[in-house]
């Protein structure tokens, strides 16, 4: 009869596993270090290539901040063998899609294309890894260009600071302190050697992850691969990877921000543990409880029941070094942001003195079964998670087995990273409030 | 053997290898055959249409119901009915929200809803919960007085955030002046309409048009046609079916010419531009991929106004175009933020961009380019089981040959330049459009005033009219006593009641044209006036109780507020006796008018029909007097200004009238005004 028990939990599990299709994958490594994952999906003629950098904003020099982002801009302006510009227009003349992003800790650049173009996106990729195009003319457009990118999502939008706000005042030390965006003076500093030393030391391929998924023959793809990436040589110089250690947080931190708005808003950050830690899963399946979907604890308190706010929710930003929790509300018309703080408290010291209960405990874990599910809905999302999985983690396999780590986490867990990190001493709080209210 | 084979083709391939050609783009390899995923559909007793599309990479399933109904004119209500959407999971007969929201979080699955769809999905395992939600919203909706103003306090706040929205404020700006009053996509939300609306609105709306006979439910994921027979039946098959009202509307057209609208934030760091202007298109028009594909060469992802305004000039981090096509009517729009310093050359380059497509060929390989893009995101738009899912819908709703998409890529493909050059001159009129721009007034007004022949029009965050030069109106002044002084310095009230009847003789050259107009008045509110231009003569009459105006072009009676302006205009003592005819009269500010202050008093007629009149500060006289004219192209503004105040028989007359329309200027001169000649009540006939 004992026996029996262990089985039927297994049952379980392996039903709830069962669920969630496997991604399967080639990887391996490249002579000069490129490391390079393979994922075929033949439903759709579709192919998905993205490489990702391992350098961001966090391996910037205090007096250039801006210049990884920058960076990704510079890297459509051409090739030895791309002429300027051409990067847009041959991807939409093969049919194609593209961008790229630069966050704290990467810069990723993706295309989509349809499958018989994979070749031409390989090219690309191994364009501008090898010989891209640094000189002045390029700097000069890209400079207005990322002014008017800072100009339309920060400075000419409400709370548009906001997440830059949040991290110069919770990060004293580390690289965090500034945002990916960066300031304009830098990058108007900065000269085209700069530019040039940056290139050679970041974009090399042993600092680099390929991704590619969709409908793709492997062998055939491997010959491509080695066709254009091999003969691209190694970097020669350091990667330099800050080690700087955010000091611990003793006292909390309040400040006023007057901005260009009309309703006030409240954020709270709260220094966490870096992705992939046992800690950060724990605080992943909290931030699901306290705001995913309308029966979470802070929609239904603040929006339903006091009406106080119009929007409310928490994010644990996921980073490679120790990051933040953000809890934020925006209030409603005509009710101070006081009271959405106070209830926020009260929201957090409820998960910090009462352990959840069985049904939110099912509720939450089918919420995170559901999303992660959903992650592998396309290829381009599956590229991307691939990459990633290995840049910060070296474990590609993640993207079938990370929901274990989720469904490992208990329901003390939760209790314990509540009580360990949403402590006031930990946290810096800011107010948004109108400009019209501001007192001289 | 086979070994050794194997090595050799590795060792020709490196060679090969060791010689890459990166000098040119590599060759694509044979186009991939682009298959639009199968779907099955049936009809329920109720009406209710079925689109399944089986797709089990995930195990998850989807479903998305559609009511098909027109949009209904909500005017002061504005909001209701999205409201009625809104609220729809907010209860049903036996469920409070909190309990919906409880369930459906717990089973991980989302559950949307709005006043034309009502969405929801989850993993395959608790298909059956969702779907017992999902038909108790759609079926079963009650709606409760407490959900009723919680959304309402919502609607307001999110109304107040978005004032420093500029692309919120720009929207409704565009919907205003595109569409006009009387259409409902001119319609949005304000404080006032929000603040109107029951929970009785929101119910009827909801009983009258969610029925099964206009809708339709797409079924997709990780199921079988027979199971979603089966659940489409269970779930569905209770709703009752019904008559739904059907409403139509008028097309609304392009403007007679560009007019600039400039919506002022005075902490702005860039400007929003919006160019555009309405246009009759729907997915049914014989030429919609035509119209398309010539969308995407101007600015349909990074094409020409991205090319130009963002990678050759650094204006933008973005600009593009939308060709939207709609059953009601479809617009055209170009937009971009544009630092404040570069918006007048911004204007220019889009302009520029518009005449562009409409004159020059395109070349060949940019017309590959645009084709090839579109055939690649089709492919691209295939790997997501709800694009085949939506157009199976839209082939049912808009009645689209049933060929429409598979056929779509070689239609794309076909086109040559000279149809989109075509679909240019049709859908693109760049002499023809609204500049919108929301931005600091004080650097880009008078920069942008050379894109138009009309005077720059200003807007508040709710598109209602406002005039930059208003100042505020001195202690002590109001409509009475501004009106009272006009009268006074025309001569007195006294004088002006000596006055039996009138004749004032007008000439004026219009384009090259002799125009000589007479004006007839006899007390007490006799009116004729003929006005003749190269042998053909306008006649205006009013015989004291009916007006009617005679042209070449017939004869037409005038009735309601154009009866009654006549009527008022009629009157030489009708602003001596406002109150007596029922007529309203506000200050509403204070004007610069060349340089003068004037006052600016709105008269609003017993019928509603409003129009103003401005009087200068200094000496009272009038010096405007402004109307909207409505026309089928839209509505126009006409003002008429007057000057050269001279004496007759010791009354003031103005000798010099300029009147404007669309950015015509016509100035009359008057020649003669002769007083109390006897004029004859049979020359009002």
């Amino acid at each position: 009869m004992i026996k029996k028990i262990p089985v039927f939990i297994l049952l379980i599990n392996i039903l709830v596993i069962a669920q969630a299709p496997e991604i399967k994958f080639t990887e391996y490594d490249l002579p000069n270090g490129l490391h390079v994952i393979l994922h075929q999906d033949n439903s759709t003629p579709i192919v998905a290539t993205t490489i990702t950098y391992h350098v961001g904003s966090k391996n910037e020099d205090p007096q250039r901040t801006g210049f990884a982002h920058f960076f990704e801009h510079l890297m459509f302006e051409g090739s030895e063998n791309i002429k300027r510009g051409q990067i847009d227009s041959l991807v939409q003349n093969a049919g194609g899609q593209l961008n790229a992003s630069t966050s704290f800790d990467q810069t990723t650049y993706y295309l989509l294309l349809p499958s018989n173009q994979l070749e031409l996106a390989l090219w690309i990729e191994s364009e501008r890894l090898l010989h891209a195009k640094i000189d002045s003319v390029g700097v000069e457009t890209q400079r207005s260009v990322v002014k008017e990118e800072r100009r339309q999502s920060i400075d000419n939008r409400p709370y548009g600071t906001l997440f830059e706000k949040v991290f110069a005042t919770a990060f004293t030390k580390h690289p965090y302190n500034w945002t990916p965006i960066g300031s304009f003076q830098y990058i108007d500093q900065a000269s085209i050697e700069e530019f040039r030393e940056f290139y050679k030391t970041y974009y090399v391929p042993q600092n680099a992850v390929l991704s590619i998924a969709g409908d793709i023959d492997i062998a055939q793809t491997r010959a491509l691969i080695n066709k254009y990436f091999s003969e691209i040589p190694a970097g020669k110089k350091d990667i330099p990877r800050p080690r700087i250690v955010e000091p611990k947080r003793v006292k909390e931190v309040r400040d006023t921000v007057y901005d260009k708005i009309q309703l006030p808003a409240v954020v709270q950050a709260y220094h966490i543990p870096a992705q992939g830690t046992k800690d950060y899963y724990a605080l992943n399946m909290l931030t699901t409880l306290l705001s995913s979907g309308q029966s979470s604890r802070f929609y239904k308190a603040l929006i339903d029941e006091k009406q106080i706010a119009l929007q409310t929710g928490s994010i644990p930003v996921s980073l490679e070094d120790p990051g933040l929790f953000i809890c934020y509300a925006f209030a409603a018309a005509g009710k101070a942001p006081e009271e959405s703080e106070a209830v926020i408290n009260e929201q957090i010291k409820k998960v910090q003195d009462e352990l959840i209960t069985d049904e939110e405990f099912e509720k939450i874990r089918n919420q995170v079964e559901r999303s992660f599910i959903n992650e592998k809905s396309k290829v381009l999302g599956i590229s991307q998670s691939l990459a990633e999985y290995y840049l910060f983690f070296k474990n590609t396999s993640l993207i079938n087995t990370e929901l274990d780590k989720y469904m490992n986490v208990t329901k003390e867990d939760i209790r314990r990273v509540a009580r360990e990190f949403l402590a006031p001493t930990n946290r810096i709080v800011l107010y948004y409030l109108p400009k019209s209210s501001q007192k001289n | 053997m086979k070994n050794r084979i194997l090595a050799l083709l590795l060792l020709i391939s490196f060679t090969a290898f060791g010689q890459v050609d990166r000098s040119a783009p590599p060759k694509p390899g044979p186009a991939p055959q682009i298959r639009i995923a199968d779907y099955e559909s049936f009809t329920l007793d109720n009406g209710l249409k079925v689109f399944v599309v089986t797709n089990s990479k995930l195990p998850t399933v989807a479903f998305n119901l559609i009511i098909d109904s027109d949009p209904v004119l909500e005017k002061d209500l504005a909001g209701y009915v999205g409201m009625t959407g809104r609220l729809l999971r907010t209860g049903t007969k036996t469920r409070t929200k909190e309990q919906i929201d409880q369930e459906v979080d717990k089973i991980g699955g989302t559950l949307g809803t709005s006043s034309s769809s009502v969405f929801s999905s989850s993993l395959k395992k608790h298909m059956n919960k969702l779907l017992e939600l999902m038909s108790d919203v759609v079926i079963n909706a009650e709606f409760r007085d407490a959900e009723v103003e919680k959304a309402r306090k919502q609607i307001l706040s999110n109304l107040i955030s978005s004032k420093d929205e500029p692309d919120e404020i720009a929207e409704r700006v565009r919907r205003k002046l595109f569409y006009g009053e009387g259409h409902p996509y001119a319609e949005f939300e304000t404080e006032a309409s929000v603040k109107k609306i029951t929970r009785q609105d929101c119910e009827k709306y909801y009983q009258t048009y969610f029925k099964p006979n206009i809708s339709y439910l797409s079924i997709v994921g990780d199921i079988t046609l027979d199971e979603a027979k089966k659940a489409a039946q269970r779930y569905f098959g209770d709703w009752k079916k019904g008559e739904v009202p059907k409403h139509t509307y008028k097309q609304p057209k392009a403007p007679l010419l560009t007019k600039v609208a400039i919506v002022d934030r005075d902490n702005a760091v860039q400007t929003s531009i919006n160019i555009g202007h309405p246009v009759e298109i729907s997915l049914s028009s014989p030429d919609v991929i035509n119209a398309r594909v010539m969308n995407t060469i101007l600015g349909g992802g990074a094409f020409r106004l991205f090319e130009n305004l963002r990678e050759k000039r650094g204006f933008t981090y973005g600009a593009y175009s939308q060709l939207a096509p709609n059953q009601l009517t479809g617009y055209f729009a170009a937009s971009a933020d544009v630092r404040n310093e570069v918006t007048d050359s911004a204007v220019t380059e889009f302009l520029y961009e518009m005449k562009r497509i409409r004159t020059e060929p395109v070349g060949e390989n940019e017309l590959q380019k645009a084709k090839n893009y579109i055939t690649g995101s089709f492919a691209i738009s295939m790997e997501s089981p709800q694009t085949v899912a939506s157009f199976a819908v839209n082939t049912a709703k808009y009645n689209l040959p049933r060929d429409f998409y598979s056929n779509y890529l070689v239609k794309v493909n076909s086109l040559t330049a000279d149809d989109i050059r075509d679909a240019a001159n049709k859908y693109v009129l760049p002499e023809k459009s609204y500049i919108i721009l929301v931005g600091k007034a004080e650097d880009i007004a008078s920069k942008v005033k050379k894109f138009s022949s009309l005077k720059i029009e200003y807007y508040d965050d709710f598109a209602n009219p406002v005039d930059p030069n208003a100042k505020a109106v001195p202690e002590g002044v109001s409509a009475a006593s501004v009106i009272s002084k006009y009268i006074e310095s025309i001569g007195g009230k006294e004088k002006l009641m000596n006055v039996k009847d009138r004749k004032t003789t007008m000439s004026a050259s219009v384009q090259g044209f002799d125009v000589t107009a007479v004006l007839l008045q006899k007390a007490p509110n006799k009116m004729l006036q003929r006005i003749s231009v190269g042998g053909m003569e306008q006649v205006m009459l009013f015989d004291g109780k009916n007006g009617v105006n005679k042209s070449p072009m017939g004869e037409e009676v005038l009735e309601g507020e154009n009866l009654e302006q006549m009527a008022f205009e009629a009157d030489m003592l009708a602003i001596t006796k406002l109150d007596e005819l029922g007529i309203k009269a506000t200050l509403t500010g204070v004007e610069k008018i060349d340089d003068k202050d004037a006052y600016k008093i709105e008269f609003v007629l017993p019928s509603g029909g409003k129009f103003h009149h401005y009087y200068e500060k200094e000496s009272g006289l009038k010096l405007r007097e402004q109307r909207t004219l409505s026309t089928p192209q839209g509505t126009f503004t006409q003002t008429t200004n007057f000057s050269d105040y001279r004496e007759v028989n010791g009354m003031k007359y103005p000798y010099k009238l300029v009147q404007s329309v669309v950015g015509m200027n016509i100035e009359m001169t008057v020649s003669n005004i002769e007083i109390n000649t006897g004029l004859g009540d049979d020359l009002f006939k």
